[in-house]
C-alpha cells in the first residue's frame, strides 16, 4: 500500500459480468492498426485492455474541424508521440503512430506546405510506423499534391504508407490511388489500402496491395459483411481495424469482429491473420514495432508510475466501478 | 574547463562515452563517431535534430548498469538515453543564443522518450541559468516518466530553481506518488512555505478519510512549531506504525522543545527516512 491511492486486489478485478463476445475470444491478442484514440476515453482504452487489445496505431487525421495554424498541427502531432503514447501505457496497450497530412486539410494549400516542412521532424520518431492516413478525400488537385509528395517522404524514410480511400466515389478514388503509388515507384507491399469494401477488395488483393478493412457502424463496413469478405477472400494481406473516432464507431470493433468469426466457423489461424499478425507484418516494414514491447508496455509502467507496489499488476489503472453510484 | 558549462565537460563527456563503450558493439561505437564527425559538416542544426532522433535505431535500448559520475546519478537508464545525453554534449557553445534555440527545438518536438533523455540531462546542458523555465514547464507534464526524470536522481532542479518551482516539484512529486527520497537536494531545499503548504494537503487527506504520504513529514520536521505539533502529535498516535516512525523523525530534526520531548520517548536511532520509504514502496 502506498501513499495516496487506496487500491485492493478487488480494484484491479475485471468486472464479473462479461458480455458473451468476450467469453468467446478469451486469450487472444488483437493488434487495432487504425484508431483515433485522441477522441476517446479512458473508459475506452479499459475496455480495449480487457478485450485483450495489445497495441493500436493512431493515425494522423481530421479532428473533425479544421486547423486555422501550423502550430496546432505541430502540437496534434507532438500529442501523437506523447501524450496519447503515455495514456495508452497506462492501460497496458502500446501505442504507435503514423504521420501525415490528411486529405481533407491538404485543400488549404498554404498552410499544407507548412505542414508538409515539419512532417519530417515527425517521421523519424520512435514507434511512427508510417505516413498516414494521406490519399483522397474530394479528388482534387490539391489532394492529389500533397499525396504525391508524401508518397515520396515515405519512400525517402523508408516508411510505409496508410491510404485512407474516400466515401465518395470511393472505387475510382482507391484505383487511382493505388496507380499514383505505382507511378512513384513505391512497392505495393510496403501500401495499405485503408476503408476497403466488397466492391474494392479484390483489385487491391490482386495488385499486391494490403487491404484493410473498417468494421464501423452504419457508414463503412459491418462485421457481418466482413465475415462474409473472409470466407470469400481468405486472410492473406487483409487486415481489419475500427477506425473509431469523434463519430458513433466502436474501439472494440476487431474484438467484436473475432469473436464473430469464430461463431461463423472461420479458422482460428485466419482470425489471428487479420486481426493481429497482418497488420504487425506490413506496418513492421518501419522497423519500428518491437513485439516484446506488448509485454514491456505493462511492465515498465507498472514501475515508474506506481514504484513497483505489488497491488498494481499489468500496469493497470486503477479501476472505476461503472455499475456503481459512489465515487471515491 | 570551459566556463559555459558549470562542469568539466571534456571529462563528464569522456566518462559516458566509456559507458556507451562498455555497453554496446563496436557497430553502435562507429556509427556516434561517424554522426559526431559529420556534425562539423553543414547544415549542423538538421544533423544534430536527426541523430538525437535516430539514435534508438542504432543503439538499441539495452539497460545501463546504474553508476555515479561526479555530481550525477545514472539511474535506471538504457543505452539510447544514455547515447542521447552524450549527443547533448557534443552540440557546439560557439554561439549561446543558437545553442539555446537548438535545445529548445528539440523539446519542442520531442516524443515520451525524447523528453525523457531531455530533461535527464538539464545538469549537463550549457548555461543551466537559462533552463529553469523549461524545467518549470516539465514539471507541469502528466506524464509520469518525464516528471522522474526531472524528479529523481537529477540535481539540477535544487541547484538551480527558484523557490516557487522547487515546491511545485515537490508537492507534484508528492501529489503523483513519486518516492520523494530519490529527489536530489529535498532536505537542502526544504522550507517554511513549502512546509506550510503540505500540512494543507495533510488536512485536505485527512477530511477526504485519505492516508497521507508518510513521508511527507520529512519536509515539515524542520518547522515544527505549535501551529504545526498538534499534526505531529496526531500521526504519532496513528495506528500505522510506519506513521509513528515518521513522526519520530520529524520531531527529530526539530528544534522545537515539545517535539524534542516527545522524540525522546522512544529512540530513533534505528529509524530513517529510507527505511519509511522502504516500507511503503
Amino acid at each position: 500500500m502506498c501513499c495516496s491511492h487506496e487500491l485492493t486486489e478487488k480494484n484491479l478485478q475485471p468486472l464479473t459480468v462479461n458480455p458473451a463476445f468476450l467469453e468467446r475470444i478469451k486469450g487472444m491478442r488483437f493488434f487495432d492498426p487504425h484508431i483515433h484514440m485522441t477522441s476517446r476515453t479512458t473508459d475506452d482504452y479499459q475496455a480495449m485492455a480487457d478485450a485483450g487489445i495489445a497495441a493500436i496505431i493512431e493515425p494522423s487525421f481530421w479532428l473533425g474541424q479544421p486547423r486555422t495554424g501550423i502550430d496546432t498541427f505541430r502540437d496534434y502531432f507532438n500529442s501523437l508521440i506523447g501524450w496519447e503514447r503515455f495514456r495508452a501505457s497506462q492501460f497496458g496497450i502500446k501505442h504507435y503512430t503514423t504521420i501525415g497530412l490528411n486529405s481533407k486539410e491538404a485543400n488549404n494549400e498554404k498552410l499544407a506546405e507548412a505542414v508538409m516542412e515539419i512532417l519530417p521532424l515527425f517521421v523519424y520518431k520512435e514507434g511512427v510506423v508510417g505516413i498516414g492516413e494521406i490519399g483522397f478525400d474530394d479528388q482534387t488537385p490539391a489532394e492529389e499534391k500533397y499525396y504525391r509528395a508524401q508518397l515520396e517522404l515515405a519512400k525517402e524514410a523508408g516508411l510505409p504508407v496508410q491510404i485512407h480511400t474516400p466515401h465518395r466515389d470511393k472505387k475510382k478514388g482507391t484505383q487511382r490511388s493505388m496507380d499514383i503509388a505505382i507511378e512513384h515507384g513505391l512497392d505495393p507491399r510496403m501500401v495499405i489500402v485503408d476503408h476497403n469494401n466488397e466492391e474494392t477488395v479484390q483489385e487491391v488483393l490482386d495488385r499486391g496491395f494490403w487491404a484493410a478493412f473498417t468494421i464501423y457502424p452504419f457508414t463503412k463496413m459491418g462485421n457481418e459483411r466482413m465475415v462474409e469478405v473472409v470466407k470469400q477472400y481468405g486472410s492473406e494481406r487483409i487486415m481489419i481495424n475500427s477506425a473509431a473516432d469523434w463519430g458513433i464507431s466502436d474501439p472494440l470493433a476487431v474484438p467484436k469482429t473475432a469473436a464473430l468469426m469464430h461463431e461463423s466457423g472461420i479458422d482460428l489461424n485466419d482470425i489471428h491473420l487479420v486481426t493481429f499478425r497482418n497488420a504487425i507484418s506490413a506496418f513492421a516494414q518501419s522497423g519500428q514495432i518491437n513485439e516484446s514491447d506488448f509485454e514491456a508496455v505493462k511492465e515498465i509502467d507498472q514501475s515508474l508510475k506506481f514504484n513497483g507496489s505489488t497491488v498494481l499488476r499489468g500496469g493497470q489503472q486503477p479501476r472505476r466501478d461503472n455499475l456503481s453510484n459512489i465515487i471515491k | 574547463m570551459d566556463a559555459i558549462y558549470h562542469y568539466d565537460r571534456n571529462k563528464i563527456s569522456t566518462l559516458l562515452y566509456s559507458i556507451i563503450q562498455q555497453n554496446s558493439n563496436q557497430q553502435v561505437q562507429e556509427w556516434l563517431q561517424q554522426q559526431k564527425s559529420k556534425l562539423e559538416e553543414s547544415n549542423a542544426t538538421q544533423r544534430f535534430y536527426g541523430t538525437f532522433t535516430a539514435i534508438p535505431r542504432f543503439t538499441g535500448k539495452n539497460s545501463i548498469p546504474d553508476t555515479t559520475i561526479p555530481g550525477f546519478f545514472i539511474h535506471g537508464y538504457t543505452l539510447d538515453r544514455l547515447a542521447r545525453m552524450w549527443w547533448l554534449l557534443q552540440l557546439p557553445t560557439e554561439n549561446k543564443d543558437q545553442y539555446i534555440q537548438t535545445i529548445e527545438g528539440l523539446f519542442g518536438a520531442a516524443d515520451m522518450n525524447e523528453q525523457i533523455a531531455l530533461y535527464g540531462a538539464l545538469p549537463l546542458l550549457a548555461w543551466p541559468e537559462e533552463w529553469k523555465l523549461r524545467t518549470a514547464e516539465g514539471i507541469r507534464s502528466n506524464i509520469g516518466p518525464v516528471l522522474e526524470a526531472i524528479m529523481l536522481h537529477n540535481p539540477y532542479p535544487a541547484a538551480y530553481l527558484e523557490e516557487a518551482a522547487w515546491n511545485q516539484l515537490v508537492m507534484k512529486a508528492i501529489f503523483t506518488d513519486k518516492p520523494i527520497h530519490l529527489i536530489t537536494g529535498l532536505d537542502k531545499r526544504a522550507n517554511r512555505k513549502l512546509a506550510d503548504t503540505l500540512r494543507d494537503y495533510a488536512h485536505e487527506r485527512w477530511a477526504a478519510g485519505r492516508t497521507v504520504n508518510p513521508l511527507l513529514w520529512r519536509l515539515i520536521g524542520p518547522f515544527i512549531d505549535e501551529g504545526s505539533f498538534p499534526d505531529i502529535v496526531r500521526v504519532w498516535h496513528s495506528e500505522n506504525s510506519v506513521e509513528r516512525d515518521a513522526a519520530a523523525l520529524a520531531c527529530a530534526a526539530s528544534t522545537y522543545a515539545p517535539a524534542q520531548q516527545l522524540v525522546k520517548e522512544i529512540s530513533t536511532t534505528t529509524l530513517s527516512w529510507d527505511s519509511v520509504a522502504a516500507r511503503i514502496a
